[in-house]
C-alpha cells in the first residue's frame, strides 16, 4: 500500500461517513446477502436494526413507512373467530410458517403459528418509529400470547411452544408491556425474583441463576428493572454501586462483553446504555470508545462490524450508531437507553399512551 | 451475527461461489416447504427426521425445526422399543455434535442436547463430560457449553468436590480463566458453607409477603473461614503469577467481600419548632405504604410519612408532621418511638424540657459504614492481606488491580488513618488507568466525603465542610440529617440533587465557585436560612423555583452568576423570595 493511501485511510477512518449508513440500512430492507438465511426466522428484529438505525440517523425519510407498516402488521398472529389461539399472540419474525398473507381479522389458526417475544418486542418498536397508532395491534392477544410464557421461576419462553428461557425475553417482556402501557402480561414479582437470582459473585447479570456475567444479560436486568420502575427497590445502594463498577471496567477502548474477551462494537450500546442507566456514563472515556466505534466502520460499504475489519451486519451497524449517539456525536439523534428507540420515538409513544389515558377516562361506565 | 474476516477473492471466484449459492439456496427451500407440509398433516416419520436434518445442518437457529424434531422423537419413543430408542437418541447426539462443530455458540443445538440427554433410557454422563471438555478446549469462554455442563453435574449427580477438583485442575493449568473462577464461586459456598447468619433480606417493597429472594452470589460471608483462608491463598497466588489478569482479582474481591446490612432505623430526630419528625433508614425503603408506625408518649400516632422530594418512591429519609400543639410546648417532655414494622426494629427518642429539638442515633463508626465493603471478621486477616497486596505492589507499582485493591483493604481497615496514602494511590491509579479516570475521581470524591463524615461525628459537630476537594457529585446524603452548616465551596458540583432535600436540620448552605445550575435538592427544607452560591452557573429564573419552599430564607447571594444578567431580576426575585430580605446581585 502507498503511503498516501495510508494516510488518506486514516483520514477517512476518523470521519463518520453518514451517508454509507443511511445507503447500508436502504439496501438491508431491499435484500441481504444469502449468508442471513438462517436468520429468516426473525427477519422483523433486522428490521428493526434498519429502520431504527435510520431513525438516529435522521433518515426516515427514505422509507416508504405504509409499505413497511403494512408488512408488519401482517406478522401480527391474529384471533381467529372465536378467538382459541389467543395465547398464541404477538409477531411473527417472518412469513416462513407460511400463513397466508393478512393484516386484518380474522386469523387462520395454524398449529405452529404463534408470536415470538423478541418479534413481537421489536415488531412495536419499529410501528412506534414509523409512526404508525398502534391502533390495529390486538392488544388483548399480545397480553395473553405474552403471559402463558412466563415461567414459574419468573423468566420467559420466546414462543409457546417451548424454548430457552432466560433474561433476554423478560427483558422483551417488560419492555412490551412498557410499550402497551400494561402490565398485566406477565408477574413482575417473579422476573424481578430472576433478575436478583441472576446476579453474580463479581456483580454483574448472567443468563440465569448461576451463570456467568454478560454485558448483554446486564443490560436486559437493568433495562427491564428500569422500565419496570424498579430498579431502587429490587437493588440496593450497594450492589448498585458495585454493579456501575463492574461495567465500568467493561471498557478497554470501546467495551466488551466479558472480562478476557475482545473489545466488540455492540457493548458500546449495551454496557454504554446500563451506565447511563445507572447514571455514571459520563464518567467513561468518550474519546476512545469512539475512536474504537469507527475502526470497526465500513468505508465502502457502510455500517459498522464487531471488529475491525470484519464484515458489517445490521446490528453491529445499528448498535454502533447507538453507542456513538451516548457519547454525543454530532447530528445523531438521541437513544431512549431502556427502550432502544430514539427519544423522538418514545415521544410519540407517549403522546399515544396519553391518548389511550383520556379516553379510557372519558369512558362512561369504565371502573 | 458472527464477525467474518473480509477475504479478498477474484471476479472468477466470485461467480463461480454465486451459482453454487444460488443451488444451494434451492435446495434448501424445497427442504423446508416439505418439512413444513409434513408437519402440518401431522406425518412424524424418518423421512421427516432426515429432511429436518438436512435443514438443521444448515441454519440450527431455526427453532421450529427442532421442536419438530422434538415431536417426531417423543412419537417414535412411544412405538419402539427401548433398545431402538436408545440408538436413536445417540444417532441424535452425533448428529447435534457435528451441528456443534460448525456452530458451537447455537442455542438451538445446545438447547435440543440438553433436551436428548434427559431423555436418554441410558445416558453417558462421562461422554457428555468429555464433549464439555473438548468444547471448552476449544473456547473456554463458551458459556453455553458451560451452563451445559452445570446441566450435566446436576443430572448425573457428579458430587460438587469433584467439580471443585475440576475447577482447580483448569485454574493450576491457566490461571486467567474467568470462567473457571466464576463456577467456583458458585461451587466453593455448596462445598463449604459458612456460619448461619441471617439472610441478607431486601424487602423494602409494596407487599411485605413478596420479599425477593437474596441473590445466589449474597452468599458471600457463606464460606467457612478455613476454606476461606485457603482460598485467599490460591487467589494471591494467581495474581502474582499474572497480576494483569482480572480473572483472580473479581474473586478475590469476593471473597473479601461482606453480606448486606441489616435494614434498621439508623436515626431518629424531632423539632419542636417544625413540630416533625424525620427518620432515616440503613438503606432507601418505601414507608408510603404503611409500615412505619409513629408512637408518642405511648399513643400510635395517625402519622403520613413522606419521602423528602417527590422524585422518590424509595429513600433512606422520611418525614412527618405532627398536630399543630402536640410538642410545640418546650415545658413538656415527650418520649418516641419509631417502629419500622417490616423488619420489627424500632428506635426511641427522648424530647426533653427545654430541649428544641432531639435525637437518637448510629452513628457511621458505630455501624462501620464505610467498612462495610469488606469482611471484618478479624482485622489480624485483613492486615495480612493489604501486607501481600502491597509486596505486590512494590513489584508491579503500575498495575490498577493492585492499587484498587489496597484502597478497598486500606478503606476497611481505617478509613482516616490510610486518608493520605489513599489520595496518592488514587492519583497514581488515575494515571495508569486513564481510561476510567472520571470514575475514580468520582470515586476518590465519595471517599473523601466518607472521611468528613467520620472527621465530623468524632469532633460530635454538626458541620460538614469539604471544599477544594474537585468533588464532582455528592453522595451519602442520608447520613447528613443532622447537619446545619455545610461547606461545599470551591468543588465542581453540578446540582444539588434532589437527595439534598434530606438535610433536613440545614441552616447555612455555602456553595461558592462550583458550577451549579440546578438546585432540585433545595426543596422544603424548614431551617435554611442562608445559601450562598457565589460564581455558579445558575442561568434562568426557573433554576431558582425550589427555593421558593423554603420559608424561613432570609439570605442568598447570587453574585457572578448568568441570572444576575436577566432583565428585572430584583423585582422577579422579590417575588419569587419575598422572605429573602438580603439579596446579593
Amino acid at each position: 500500500m502507498a503511503e498516501e493511501e495510508n494516510q488518506f485511510e486514516e483520514f477517512e477512518q476518523i470521519d463518520f461517513l453518514r451517508d454509507r449508513h443511511v445507503r447500508f440500512f436502504q439496501r438491508t430492507l431491499q435484500v441481504l446477502p444469502e449468508r442471513y438465511a438462517s436468520l429468516e426466522t426473525t427477519r422483523l428484529s433486522i428490521l428493526f436494526f434498519a429502520l431504527s438505525g435510520l431513525d438516529v440517523l435522521d433518515a426516515l425519510e427514505v422509507v416508504d413507512s405504509k409499505v413497511m407498516i403494512e408488512w408488519i402488521y401482517s406478522q401480527q398472529v391474529l384471533p381467529t373467530q372465536d378467538k382459541s389461539n389467543l395465547n398464541r399472540g404477538g409477531f411473527r419474525g417472518s412469513a416462513h410458517i407460511g400463513i397466508p398473507y393478512s393484516t386484518k381479522g380474522p386469523g387462520v389458526l395454524h398449529p405452529y403459528d404463534s408470536g415470538h417475544v423478541a418479534m413481537t418486542y421489536t415488531g412495536l418498536c419499529s410501528l412506534l418509529i414509523l409512526g404508525d397508532d398502534l391502533s390495529r395491534v390486538n392488544k388483548e392477544a399480545v397480553l395473553a400470547g405474552l403471559k402463558v410464557l412466563q415461567l414459574e421461576d419468573g423468566s420467559f419462553y420466546a414462543v409457546p411452544e417451548g424454548s430457552e428461557n432466560d433474561i433476554r425475553f423478560i427483558y422483551c417482556a417488560a419492555s412490551i408491556c412498557y410499550m402497551l402501557d400494561d402490565w398485566s402480561g406477565m408477574d413482575i414479582q417473579k422476573a424481578i425474583d430472576y433478575i436478583r437470582g441472576s446476579l453474580s459473585y463479581d456483580n454483574a447479570f448472567g443468563q440465569g441463576a448461576g451463570r456467568e456475567s454478560h454485558g448483554g444479560w446486564t443490560y436486559c436486568a437493568i433495562a427491564s428493572l428500569c422500565l419496570m420502575g424498579r430498579l431502587d427497590e429490587a437493588l440496593s445502594p450497594r450492589e448498585l454501586n458495585r454493579i456501575r463498577r463492574w461495567c465500568i471496567m467493561r471498557q478497554q477502548s470501546g467495551f466488551h462483553g466479558r472480562p478476557n474477551k475482545p473489545v466488540d462494537t455492540c457493548y458500546s450500546f449495551w454496557v454504554g446504555a446500563t451506565l447511563e442507566l445507572l447514571d455514571v456514563f459520563q464518567f467513561t472515556h468518550f474519546e476512545k470508545n469512539r475512536s474504537f466505534i469507527l475502526s470497526t466502520q465500513d468505508r465502502l460499504v457502510g455500517g459498522f462490524a464487531k471488529w475491525p475489519d470484519s464484515h458489517p451486519d445490521p446490528l453491529h451497524a445499528y448498535l454502533g450508531l447507538c453507542g456513538l449517539s451516548l457519547i454525543g456525536e454530532p447530528d445523531l439523534k438521541k437513544v431512549h437507553p431502556a427502550l432502544n428507540i430514539t427519544q423522538r420515538a418514545f415521544q410519540h409513544l407517549q403522546q399515544l399512551q396519553q391518548t389511550w389515558r383520556d379516553n379510557a377516562g372519558s369512558c362512561v361506565g369504565q371502573q | 451475527m458472527h464477525g467474518r474476516v473480509k477475504v479478498k477473492t477474484t471476479a472468477q471466484q466470485e461467480e463461480e461461489k454465486k451459482k453454487e449459492r444460488e443451488k444451494k439456496l434451492k435446495v434448501y427451500v424445497a427442504a423446508r416447504d416439505a418439512c413444513f407440509s409434513k408437519r402440518k398433516d401431522g406425518v412424524l416419520d424418518d423421512e421427516a427426521l432426515q429432511l429436518t436434518q438436512q435443514l438443521l445442518s444448515a441454519n440450527p437457529d431455526f427453532a421450529t425445526l427442532w421442536n419438530y424434531r422434538r415431536e417426531i422423537l417423543t412419537h417414535l419413543e412411544t412405538v419402539k422399543d427401548e433398545d431402538e430408542a436408545q440408538k436413536i437418541y445417540e444417532a441424535e447426539l452425533s448428529f447435534l455434535e457435528s451441528c456443534l462443530k460448525v456452530n458451537p455458540k447455537s442455542y438451538g443445538s445446545w438447547h435440543h442436547r440438553g433436551w436428548v440427554s434427559a431423555r436418554l433410557p441410558r445416558p453417558d454422563w462421562a461422554r457428555e463430560l468429555s464433549l464439555c471438555d473438548r468444547c471448552l478446549s476449544l473456547d473456554d469462554r463458551n458459556f453455553h457449553c458451560w451452563d451445559y455442563r452445570r446441566m450435566v453435574v446436576k443430572m448425573s449427580g457428579v458430587p460438587v468436590k469433584q467439580e471443585l477438583e475440576f475447577t482447580d485442575r483448569l485454574i493450576g493449568s491457566n490461571f486467567s480463566n474467568y470462567s473457571s473462577w466464576h463456577y467456583r464461586s458458585t461451587l466453593l459456598p455448596l462445598l463449604h458453607p459458612g456460619s448461619p447468619e441471617p439472610p441478607p433480606s431486601r424487602c423494602g417493597g409494596d407487599p411485605p409477603h413478596s420479599c425477593s429472594p437474596p441473590s445466589p452470589q449474597a452468599h458471600f460471608h457463606r464460606v467457612c473461614e478455613e476454606q476461606l483462608l485457603k482460598e485467599y491463598e490460591l487467589v494471591q497466588n494467581a495474581f502474582f503469577t499474572d497480576p494483569n489478569d482480572q480473572s483472580a482479582w473479581f474473586y478475590y474481591r469476593w471473597l473479601l467481600g461482606r453480606a448486606e446490612r441489616e435494614e434498621v432505623i439508623s436515626c431518629a430526630y424531632v423539632s419542636r419548632e417544625q413540630e416533625r419528625v424525620a427518620v432515616a433508614f440503613s438503606r432507601p425503603v418505601n414507608a408510603q405504604s404503611g409500615g412505619l408506625l409513629l408512637v408518642l408518649d405511648g399513643q400510635p400516632q395517625r402519622a403520613e410519612w413522606r419521602s423528602v422530594h417527590p422524585h422518590f418512591k424509595h429513600s433512606p429519609v422520611w418525614i412527618c408532621d405532627l398536630p399543630p400543639g402536640t410538642i410545640s410546648d418546650v415545658a413538656n417532655e415527650h418520649n418516641l418511638t419509631v417502629h419500622w414494622t417490616e423488619k420489627h426494629t424500632h428506635r426511641d427518642c427522648a424530647l426533653y424540657t427545654g430541649r428544641s429539638e432531639s435525637w437518637c442515633r448510629d452513628t457511621a463508626t458505630d455501624l462501620e459504614l464505610f467498612r462495610s465493603e469488606l469482611s471484618v471478621e478479624k482485622t489480624s486477616v485483613l492486615q495480612s492481606e493489604l501486607q501481600s497486596v502491597n509486596q505486590l505492589q512494590e513489584l508491579e507499582p503500575l498495575n490498577k488491580w493492585c492499587l484498587l485493591t489496597i484502597i478497598l483493604l486500606m478503606r476497611a481497615l481505617d478509613p482516616l488513618g490510610y486518608e493520605k496514602e489513599t489520595l496518592a494511590h488514587f492519583q497514581t491509579l488515575k494515571e495508569v488507568d486513564s481510561v476510567r479516570s472520571a470514575y475514580y475521581s468520582d470515586l476518590c470524591s465519595k471517599f473523601m466525603i466518607e472521611n468528613t463524615i467520620l472527621k465530623m461525628e468524632y469532633a460530635e459537630v454538626r458541620v460538614f465542610s469539604i471544599s477544594d476537594r474537585n468533588l464532582t457529585t455528592l453522595c451519602h446524603l442520608d447520613q447528613l440529617l443532622l447537619v446545619t452548616h455545610i461547606n461545599l465551596s470551591s468543588n465542581q458540583l453540578r446540582r444539588l440533587p434532589p437527595q439534598f432535600a434530606m438535610l433536613q436540620c440545614l441552616e447555612v448552605v455555602e456553595a461558592d465557585n462550583n458550577s451549579i445550575e440546578n438546585l432540585e435538592g433545595v426543596y422544603h427544607l424548614p431551617k435554611l436560612e442562608e445559601v450562598s452560591l457565589k460564581n455558579n452557573k445558575i442561568s434562568t429564573l426557573a433554576d431558582l423555583q425550589p427555593l421558593a419552599s423554603c420559608p424561613k430564607l432570609r439570605r442568598l447571594d447570587l453574585r457572578g452568576n448568568p441570572v444576575t444578567q436577566t432583565a428585572n431580576v430584583e423585582s422577579e426575585l422579590a417575588e419569587l423570595l419575598p422572605s429573602v430580605a438580603d439579596l446579593l446581585l
